[in-house]
């Protein structure tokens, strides 16, 4: 204590010998939108895609360079994440940071295979990946897709995936799916995880019902033909099978951790079947009731509110001002529901014995503790015999704001 | 005791011994002698001879009312036909009587006229000073748009005046104590009889008793002798000019100390939240004061810490910035050539340069810096790819934001702990950002204002006003600061 001078110097010791230990200037960094991985023909080895965004392009700072492209997309190999930055490296000037990716792109191929649990267990423990970045299912080639993937109206790569994912989100067509959602639900190993299904390829677009597609079924006119549609489905890590837009929509409208905003659908006009209504159906409340008979057959109860917004009514059926139409038509919406949701779960108790609603959350608390949990097994054993039950309850029904539709016979008189 | 601080007590203490004579020609010889009288221009020695007796003036010409000195003492002296004593003719309110060669002296310094009578060991002191000062004008510093617009000036005198018009009661006591030597200053402490704490308030005088140099001029200077710590970034004393603010901590507990030839005056004790308190908080209805609360904390905020974040976000954590303002703030950077730790310190000295020299700058070219500061340093050194825009904006800010400071003396902590805290921040990000904090902070709340804990009443807690963050409805403010331990606790 004899000398402030010794004392400062060693307080200055473990900054000179930390040496800004971490620091990266921001320009030395190439920020990484998003990440594609397809599997190749070696076990092990993987082909990492990574589309890097050029910070100069759409930025209004004087002396920027206007002609330089707004991304860079480079494909190198390598077995883990990290690995594959490195590799980059070789022809990335700057030094490629992960943590700016929201999106994770996996090829089809490589989900369906047994690598692929491999390949995420390195996500979690490479700091930089985070780990609420979408996981999204391509049908082609992740490589192929990225590069064909050419955003008219974003002028910033990531923006579109951004803009894409989220409003897909609030659609229903896509589900949530952050990486960390990939690992609770495998290692729970109770459901199905979901993840987005997305593709750039069109293949025999058809019209149906605006839901009842997969990516790549859209007729769609324009230059660029991603479409985000549907979900893939993995069982204990892999990829099993692929759902559409409406059963996507039944997935997140019977879990309760997931939310959607309003999914716009059409049905079919109970009084003049020939024609469709259309609406906004918005999901108030999910209740989950899980009734658990241990060597017998277990039920589900799922009580879901809803509020009806109709906007179209093509057939001119006055059902504005007639309360026992709407009657009609709102059982007819709950016949019509009801029916597909049962579809739907039928496919996933026989088709892929497990459900992907996440609903082992609410059997969990039916058991003491784990041991006995896992002895029922949900997953194999309750979930594909049980018995399902949807009740569904309209809360509201709404007419856009007219008071009543054209008397179309009169105007065409 | 030094033998030069010997000699200069001796002197003192031969003068104060001295008696005034009977005979005035010695009397008039002697101080004529001390005062070098035709040396010292504005050195007034004057005989008078009345019609019953002979007198004789001193004075300092350039301090004494002229139109007094003719019309209450030399008319009436030269009128009187009878020897009759001066008091009895001199028609001055403050009249005294004076016995040694001391009081001369003391009368002389605060604006006295000296009369002597032939014949008489004793002198009269009439009090006619006018010394000049500036009028009364409003606060320029500490600016209200609502509430008085008056501030203190250099005459203590007329600022004890301006506190007893706010607060007229017998209970306002102005306590004088000298300070210095060559010459002695009077300092004045002003505070409430009935609610002062005792122990605060001798523990200022003794620190002002203690004061051993030569001359204390003023309150600024006064402030750096009674600090505790004088090193320290924070000060412990509030320095306001405005007579309000002053009134209303006097009427709290709080002890004001003024001096002549000072515009602003001292409250002690002071905790930091008087330092981020505005007197327009109370004259502002409810709403609109927490209102502004509210926006000057966030001001200490981004004047503390906004430069400091940006480094350590930038440099350390770029996975908090959302994308889009991560690729904006890359490409500014592209052509910088500067780390950004050295762009955002260059650009801070750059903005401390402007304010130095925008306090320095004679009027006349006031202009001249808005020119060279914005355009110069803020759009040329963006466009010469020097600097990039985003951290212009950031300076910009927290410079803009330390101003927003109630008070000046803190304006200054708040500027340099900003270095501080940007320098912390380069060296291991939020980690070292947030170690510089805790240190920071837990030097500040060891600090002690006169036996007043700094960052009372928020720790340790004591019964207050409840006013720290925001302010209470004013009807429902209890108690005077429990801090300060006040003679009355209860406010209503």
């Amino acid at each position: 204590m004899k000398n402030p001078l010794l004392i400062l110097c060693l307080f200055l010791l473990p900054l000179l010998l930390g040496g800004c230990f971490d620091q990266k200037e921001l320009e030395e960094q190439a920020f990484i939108v998003s990440i594609g991985v397809d599997n190749t023909n070696q076990k092990g080895v993987f082909r990492f895609t990574f589309q890097i965004a050029n910070p100069e392009v759409g930025n209004s700072a004087s002396g920027t360079s206007a002609n330089e492209p707004t991304q860079e997309v480079i494909s190198v190999l390598g077995t883990d994440f990290l690995t594959a930055t490195n590799a980059a490296n070789a022809t990335v000037a700057k030094q490629i940071s992960l943590n700016q990716s929201r999106i994770l792109i996996v090829s089809e191929k490589l989900a369906r295979s047994t690598d692929f649990i491999y390949l995420m267990q390195s996500a979690p423990s490479t700091v930089d990946i985070k780990l609420n970045a979408q996981l999204v299912v391509s049908k082609e080639d992740a490589e192929k897709y990225i590069r064909h993937n050419k955003p008219q109206l974003e002028s910033r790569p990531h923006k579109y995936y951004q803009y894409m994912l989220d409003r897909a989100k609030e659609t229903g067509i896509i589900p949530d799916a952050p990486i960390v959602r990939y690992f609770q639900i495998t290692e729970g190993d109770a459901d199905l995880f979901i993840a987005p299904y997305t593709t750039t390829e069109e293949e025999n677009p058809k019209f149906g019902e605006e839901d009842h597609y997969k990516a790549g079924e859209i007729p769609v006119n324009g230059k660029n033909q991603t479409q985000f549609m549907g979900s893939a489905v993995f069982k204990e890590g892999q990829m099993i099978g692929t759902l559409t837009g409406e059963e996507t929509r039944f997935c997140l409208m019977f879990d309760s951790t997931l939310t959607q905003k309003d999914i716009i659908a059409s049905y079919t006009d109970p009084v003049k079947p020939e024609f469709q209504v259309a609406g906004r159906l918005e999901i108030n409340n999910v209740d989950v009731n899980v009734n658990y008979l241990k060597d017998k057959q277990s039920t589900i109860d799922v009580y879901v509110n809803y509020s009806l917004n109709v906007y179209a009514i093509p057939s001119t059926v006055n059902y504005m001002k007639n309360t026992e139409k709407q009657r009609l038509l709102e059982k007819s919406i709950n016949k019509q529901i009801g029916e597909r949701a049962d579809n739907f779960i039928k496919k996933t108790q026989e088709e892929y014995r497990a459900q992907p609603f996440y609903w082992s959350l609410h059997v969990r608390s039916k058991f003491l503790n784990i041991p006995e949990y896992e002895k029922a097994d949900w997953m194999n054993k309750v979930y594909p015999n049980a018995k399902v039950n949807i009740h569904l309850e309209l809360r509201g029904l709404e007419f856009g704001k007219i008071m009543r539709e054209s008397e179309i016979k009169e105007v065409r008189d | 005791m030094f033998p030069w601080q010997k000699n200069k007590t001796e002197a003192i203490e031969k003068r104060k011994v001295r008696k005034i004579s009977r005979n005035m020609k010695d009397n008039v010889a002697y101080i004529e002698e001390q005062y070098s009288f035709g040396v010292n221009f504005d050195f007034e020695s004057r005989s008078l001879q009345g019609p019953a007796a002979k007198y004789h003036l001193f004075f300092y010409t350039t301090t004494v009312s002229t139109k007094q000195l003719n019309d209450d003492i030399i008319k009436p002296l030269l009128a009187s036909k009878k020897p009759i004593p001066i008091d009895r003719i001199v028609t001055v309110s403050s009249l005294n009587s004076i016995k040694n060669m001391d009081d001369v002296e003391k009368g002389l310094n605060i604006g006295s006229v000296i009369i002597f009578q032939d014949g008489v060991a004793e002198g009269f002191e009439a009090s006619i000073p006018d010394f000049k000062h500036r009028a009364i004008e409003k606060a320029d510093n500490e600016r209200t748009v609502k509430g008085p617009k008056d501030s203190f000036t250099e005459s203590v005198t007329t600022n004890i005046s301006m506190i007893r018009k706010k607060m007229p009661s017998k209970d306002l006591i102005v306590e004088s104590i000298d300070v210095g030597v060559r010459p002695v200053d009077p300092v004045s402490l002003v505070y409430t009889r009935d609610l002062v704490n005792e122990k605060v308030l001798e523990n200022i005088r003794n620190r002002i008793k203690k004061i051993t140099v030569d001359n204390i001029r003023n309150v600024e200077v006064l402030e750096q002798f009674l600090e505790e710590r004088p090193r320290s970034l924070f000060p412990t004393l509030l320095y306001t000019e405005r007579p309000d603010n002053a009134a209303n901590y006097v009427s709290e507990g709080f002890v004001v100390i003024m001096m002549d030839n000072s515009s602003s005056c001292l409250i002690a004790p002071m905790t930091i939240w008087g330092f981020f308190h505005s007197p327009e908080d109370i004259y502002l209805r409810w709403a609109f004061g927490n209102f502004s609360r509210i926006v000057r904390a966030m001001a200490y905020l981004i004047t503390l810490f906004i430069s400091a974040a940006y480094i350590a976000i930038t440099n350390y954590h770029s996975q908090l910035v959302p994308i889009d303002l991560l690729l904006a703030i890359a490409a500014s950077r592209e052509r910088v050539p500067l780390p950004i730790t050295f762009e955002v310190l260059l650009m801070e000295v750059a903005f401390e340069l402007i304010r130095e020299a925008g306090v320095r700058i004679p009027t006349p070219l006031g202009p001249t810096i808005g020119i060279v500061g914005a355009l110069i340093l803020g759009q040329a050194a963006v466009e010469a790819n020097i600097v990039s825009p985003i951290v212009v904006i950031l300076v910009a800010l927290s410079g803009l934001s330390s101003f927003t400071a109630a008070n000046y003396s803190i304006n200054h902590t708040l500027r340099i702990s900003r270095f501080l805290f940007i320098i912390a921040a380069s060296f291991f990000g939020v980690l070292s950002l947030l170690g510089a904090i805790t240190i920071w902070l837990t030097y500040v709340v060891s600090l002690n204002s006169f036996g007043v804990s700094y960052f009372s009443p928020a720790t340790p807690h004591t019964k207050s006003s409840d006013g720290t963050y925001f302010r209470k409805l004013l009807k429902n403010v209890k108690w005077r600061p429990g801090y300060l331990k006040p003679k009355d606790m209860d406010k209503q």
